[in-house]
């Protein structure tokens, strides 16, 4: 079982998402993680889907998820031929004056920005790829997170392949 | 084509009669006025007021079967929409092109629970290839265009169209008759050139060839190039259920139907080739039951569907191709007739004829030892019906008796619920039969649990000079599941009793059908006679065994050489 990412272009109306998922929850697939947005062609989306499988559920899916009128194209994109994004926003407890500073040292050495500060908590930005974000909320967890956000990854393919 | 002003509904009946539609079962309801106000003022469209939306669902599905065409049925919102559902599951499984059209309440009330409302567009997506709900009048050329397109191309399936009562009745300007389609859809239809080459020499050195036709060669209307491969080859051929009527069943290559309650020897032949063409079949579990290993293990597989998805879907192939089976034969058969490389097949041949006549000695000996009375109808309806007569059957024991022992001939003439197993289908699908093909006999093979599921739909036979015949195998209980029980939960019949309820024929005759009572095999055919000679539908009621049984069987967790059950198969 190893993660997956599927991007879809589709037509941009009421129920495709819930057309899309039905695929998923009919095979008994749990979603990790779901993006969709507007895409640079006019009245399509793209749907960015994480989702933990083995290589023949994932191929079966795909066809499926072909096999749906209102999908447009699906590639499942792997992860060493794409740039996978993910942003977190958290919000971290910071007791004192001095953890304030070492949070905010630390933020800044992941490259996270500091969104806003108050005297008990500080909320820091991370756009990275996934596995980085893990580390960096490991490492927040040693001072308290207060709460966590997630948008879930999208992802595009490198050079003229993918999406 | 000039802009016209129209109201929904007239854009609707426009729109189906631009797709050539002739017929369309159907009830009306409170949010369907606007469009029965149309339908009542034109006559290009036959409309069949049904007694129940299944029974609509099913007439459409069994129509589209017999003839090639789209069916179409038509519910109310709400509960009329929620009783479609069955009806367009059962021909989604069986890739059946099917348009459905519902009522929905107004725009402005969607969501809020108002009188007679489900959300049709949500509960139909699960059942159907494709659906739309209707927002705006404007959209209905292209809507209803598209419903048709995608019902019956590529892999044939269910569209439905959810109509709100405004959308209905709204007058908008639109250009009639649009032919824009979905950028994602478009089906694979060309096979590969290089994967047919392929598949033409593998069949042309193959020892043992056997072809496995499934739906997909009746609904790419395939069955003369299937015919011809066969021949040509020298190749065997073995049907699934919905392969039924792709080859001739007397046809000396036809070993006929394979898999869990089919011929002994078909699925021996399944298990003896060395090449197996599978033509549009989804390898269901019921075709190659569960001992996989025993499934060709020798054979190079060869899979040809429309539908890429099903490749490698329930078994690995060595040789996929996707596209219509029509046209993957016509390539095929090309390079055999140019190449005319074929190998020495003739001790397989030898094999075939010894196969085929041992099946097909059972099925024409009508009192052989150790047949029922169940068998035996069946088997008497073969002698008495004439090659063009449609059969269709209810699900269980009454389907499987008719499909392992009623000979079909020709396509489009054995109609059955393949994939979903519905009970209560044969017959509503009888009537869409009828109206598909008129001068046709129709004939129902049903069982007494099924038929009493769709039973009040006599009334629209009568009412509409319908003649469709069902022939009920009434033992007075759920048959296969008593069956299984008898066979593998020691005989405890638990809830499979249908005690003496109703009298068959007082029922048909207070519908005003034709009706008798036949107890003894060698009375049916003067029975069956009288009964298409009434020119009334008909329900004749075949007393048969309780303990009759359909075998042979292949158990459930078996394999194709495991079938229990056959004793009274010839052994060669």
């Amino acid at each position: 079982m190893q993660t997956h990412i599927v991007s879809l272009l589709v037509e941009d109306r009421p129920g495709v998402l819930t057309r899309m998922s039905g695929m998923f929850t009919m095979r008994g697939i749990n979603i990790t993680s779901l993006t969709v947005s507007p895409c640079e062609k006019k009245g399509l989306s793209r749907m960015t889907v994480a989702i933990k499988g083995t290589e023949s559920e994932v191929e079966k899916v795909r066809k499926q998820l072909s096999n749906l009128i209102e999908v447009v194209k699906v590639v499942d994109l792997r992860a060493d031929e794409a740039i996978i994004c993910d942003l977190c926003l958290l919000k971290v407890h910071t007791k004192d004056s001095e953890v304030r500073l070492e949070v905010m040292q630390l933020a800044q050495s992941y490259g996270a920005k500091i969104m806003d500060a108050a005297l008990d908590s500080v909320i820091l930005e991370l756009t990275e790829e996934p596995m980085k974000i893990d580390r960096f909320v490991d490492l927040m967890q040693h001072f308290g997170v207060k709460q966590l956000f997630r948008t879930g990854v999208t992802a595009i393919g490198r050079g003229a392949g993918g999406g | 084509m000039s802009r016209e002003k129209l109201s929904g509904a007239e854009i609707v009946i426009e729109e189906l009669k631009d797709e050539g539609v002739e017929v369309a079962f159907g009830i009306p309801g409170g949010v369907l006025l606007d469009l029965y106000d149309v339908i009542y003022k034109q006559d290009a469209i036959r409309h069949i007021l049904m007694r129940h939306e299944q029974c609509a669902a099913h007439a459409a599905d069994g129509y589209a079967r017999v003839s090639g065409r789209t069916g179409v049925c038509i519910a109310t919102s709400g509960p009329g929409a929620t009783n479609l559902v069955t009806g367009l599951a059962n021909a989604s499984m069986d890739s059946v092109p099917v348009v459905a059209l519902t009522g929905q309440v107004v725009t402005s009330a969607i969501g809020t629970n108002a009188f007679q409302e489900a959300s049709t567009f949500t509960i139909t997506m699960p059942v159907t290839k494709h659906n739309f709900l209707v927002k705006r009048t404007e959209d209905l050329p292209k809507v209803i265009h598209n419903a048709f397109h995608i019902a019956s191309t590529g892999r044939k399936g269910v569209v439905l169209v959810d109509l709100p009562k405004d959308v209905l009745a709204d007058v908008a300007k639109v250009n009639l008759h649009p032919k824009e389609t979905f950028a994602g859809y478009k089906p694979n239809i060309k096979p590969n050139k290089v994967q047919t080459k392929k598949t033409a020499e593998t069949l042309a050195t193959a020892e043992r060839p056997l072809i496995l036709a499934g739906g997909g060669v009746i609904s790419s209307n395939a069955t003369e190039e299937l015919r011809s491969l066969a021949e040509l080859l020298g190749a065997g051929v073995v049907t699934t259920l919905m392969g039924k009527g792709a080859i001739p069943e007397d046809h000396p290559l036809c070993l006929g139907m394979a898999g869990m309650h089919g011929h002994v020897y078909a699925n021996r032949a399944i298990n003896e080739c060395d090449a197996l063409l599978a033509l549009g079949t989804r390898f269901s579990d019921r075709l190659t039951a569960w001992q996989l290993d025993q499934f060709a293990p020798d054979a190079t597989m060869i899979h040809v569907d429309i539908d890429t998805a099903e490749i490698n879907k329930n078994i690995q192939v060595d040789i996929p191709i996707v596209g219509d089976v029509k046209l993957a034969l016509d390539d095929i058969l090309k390079w055999l007739e140019k190449h005319k490389k074929l190998g020495g097949k003739s001790v397989w041949m030898q094999r075939i004829k010894e196969m085929h006549s041992a099946c097909d000695e059972c099925i024409k000996d009508v009192k052989r030892a150790g047949t029922s009375l169940s068998d035996m109808f069946v088997k008497e309806l073969n002698r008495i019906l004439d090659d063009d007569a449609v059969i269709t059957t209810e699900v269980g024991q009454c389907q499987m008796f008719a499909a392992h022992y009623y000979m079909t001939k020709r396509p489009r003439r054995f109609i059955t619920s393949g994939g979903l197993g519905t009970m209560g289908f044969g017959f509503p699908a009888a009537i869409g039969a009828q109206v598909g093909a008129p001068d046709n006999k129709v004939v129902d093979i049903a069982g007494d649990g099924s038929f009493l599921m769709t039973c009040q739909d006599l009334a629209t036979c009568v009412e509409n000079d319908i003649p469709v015949v069902v022939c009920i195998l009434d033992n007075r209980y759920l048959g296969m599941v008593r069956q299984w029980q008898e066979l593998f939960f020691d005989k405890k019949y638990s809830h499979t009793g249908l005690g003496l309820t109703p009298d068959f024929v007082k029922l048909a005759e207070a519908f005003g059908c034709y009706a008798e009572r036949v107890e003894k095999p060698e009375g049916l055919k003067d029975v069956l006679g009288n009964a298409f000679k009434s020119g009334k539908p008909a329900v004749i009621d075949l007393i048969v065994g309780k303990d009759d049984k359909i075998l042979p069987m292949i158990p459930p967790g078996g394999g194709i050489m495991g079938m229990i059950g056959t004793e009274r198969c010839k052994h060669i």
